[in-house]
C-alpha cells in the first residue's frame, strides 16, 4: 500500500510521519508517567502494538515545560513513523488498541472514545502538525518488508552453514526446504 | 534501560523557540531541503533511521481552562537513530554544519554559527526525554537494515532464476552470490 491520506510533507516514499500534541488534564501528570513505566517494563505490554505491523518507530512523551517555562497543562507529544494510509493507520489503532488508546490519551482534553473512529480521526486531525521536512533512511521499505528482510538474513546464514560442503543434490533439497520456510518473507 | 532507548535505537526529541519573525523563513528553508530530488541533510547522518523537523505554531485548545499560549513558535526536531546520543549529536553538529546554521540559527538563544560543541550544548539543553518508545526492529542498525533489504532483493531474484537451473548450477550460483 502506498502512503496516502496526509500532507505530502509528511511522506517520504512509503513512510508517513504523524506528529500530535494534546493538552493533558491534571491527573494525567501522574497517570502518564506511570503508564509509560508499566508499558516499558511489563512483558507483553507492547504485544498489541507489535500487531500493528506497519509501525517502524513510535513514541509518547509528556512535555511539562517549554524553553524553561512550565506549562499549565502539560502536552502529550506523540509521533509515529509508519507506512500505508493515514486513515487505515488510525482505524487500526482504534480497533486493535482500543484499550491502549484510552490509557494513553484518556487524560487528554477533548479526547473522544477511540470508537467509532470518525470523532477520533477528527480529534487527531485537529491536533496534528504537518512536518516541514521528513526523512526515512529506507523510504521504499515497509515495516513488514524490513522485518522480512531481517528474518531472511538469519535464515540465509543458517542455510549457508548447513550447505557449506554439501553436494548439489543435497543443496537442492536444503534449498527447497529453505524456500518453503521463508516463502512468507520473500 | 533508558526510556529513550529500544534495542539499540535512540529516540531524540528537541524543542527550541524560533526567533521572532523567523518562522516563515525557517519553514520555507526546511520545505526546500528536498528540492531537486535531494534526500536532505539527514541522509548524511548514516545512523538516522527517521527524522523530522516540525514547526509548532501553538497548541490546540480543547476545553481546558486557561490554555497555554506559546510566546513564540517552536521548532520540533526528532530522530530515531542508532547508538549513543552524545556521539550522534557530535556527528550532527559537524556534518550538518551548513544546514544547522540555517535551521537552529533561526532559533532564540542558539549560538552563531550554529555548529560544533556550541550547537550540541544548545540541543542538549532543549532536549525532552522520551516517555515510551517502541521500535519494530530496534536491534537493527541502519546499515544492517539496508544490507538486509538489498540481500532480500538479491534472494528474490535468485529464487526466480534458480527455478530454471540444474542442481549443479544452482549450487555454484548460490555460492557465488551469497557465499558458501
Amino acid at each position: 500500500m502506498t502512503a496516502t491520506g496526509t500532507d505530502p510533507h509528511n511522506v517520504d516514499g512509503q513512510a508517513i510521519c504523524i506528529t500530535v500534541f494534546s493538552a493533558v488534564k491534571g491527573w494525567g501528570k501522574l497517570w502518564l508517567p506511570a503508564v509509560f513505566l508499566v508499558a516499558r517494563y511489563r512483558p507483553g505490554a507492547t504485544g498489541k502494538l507489535a500487531k500493528l505491523s506497519f509501525i517502524h518507530f513510535a513514541r509518547w512523551t509528556l512535555v511539562r515545560e517549554i524553553a524553561g517555562k512550565r506549562l499549565r497543562h502539560p502536552q502529550l507529544f506523540f509521533e509515529s513513523n509508519f507506512n500505508g494510509g493515514w486513515q487505515e493507520y488510525i482505524d487500526a489503532f482504534s480497533h486493535i488498541l482500543t484499550g491502549g488508546m484510552k490509557t494513553f490519551w484518556g487524560s487528554s482534553y477533548g479526547f473522544p472514545e477511540p470508537l467509532p473512529t470518525g470523532p477520533f480521526k477528527r480529534y487527531i486531525q485537529r491536533h496534528e502538525l504537518v512536518a516541514s521536512h521528513f526523512y526515512s533512511a529506507y523510504p521504499e521499505a515497509t515495516t513488514t518488508i524490513v522485518l522480512s528482510a531481517l528474518a531472511l538474513d538469519g535464515e540465509l546464514r543458517a542455510l549457508r552453514e548447513r550447505t557449506r560442503d554439501v553436494d548439489p543434490v543435497t543443496f537442492a533439497r536444503e534449498w527447497d526446504a529453505f524456500l518453503e520456510k521463508v516463502q512468507a518473507d520473500l | 534501560m533508558s526510556a529513550d532507548v529500544s534495542g539499540q535505537a535512540f529516540a531524540l526529541t528537541v524543542l527550541t523557540p524560533i526567533a521572532d519573525g523567523q518562522a516563515d523563513a525557517l519553514r520555507g528553508y526546511l520545505e526546500r531541503l528536498r528540492d531537486g530530488g535531494s534526500r536532505g541533510p539527514l541522509a548524511r547522518l548514516p545512523r538516522t533511521h527517521f527524522g523530522r523537523w516540525v514547526i509548532v505554531p501553538g497548541f490546540v485548545a480543547d476545553g481546558e481552562r486557561e490554555p497555554d499560549q506559546l510566546t513564540t513558535p517552536q521548532l520540533l526536531f526528532t530522530a530515531c537513530f542508532d547508538g549513543k546520543l552524545d556521539s550522534y549529536l557530535t556527528e550532527l553538529a559537524t556534518e550538518l554544519a551548513a544546514e544547522a546554521d540555517e535551521i537552529w540559527g533561526r532559533c532564540a538563544g542558539c549560538p552563531r554559527p550554529a555548529t560544533g560543541a556550541a550547537l550540541k550544548a544548545y540541543l542538549m539543553a532543549h532536549r525532552i526525554k522520551t516517555g515510551f518508545f517502541v521500535a519494530a526492529y530496534g536491534k537493527a542498525t541502519v546499515p544492517e537494515v539496508r544490507a538486509a533489504l538489498a540481500q532480500r532483493e538479491q534472494l528474490i531474484a535468485f529464487a526466480r532464476e534458480a527455478q530454471e537451473m540444474d542442481d549443479a548450477t544452482r549450487r555454484s550460483e548460490f555460492a557465488a552470490r551469497f557465499g558458501s
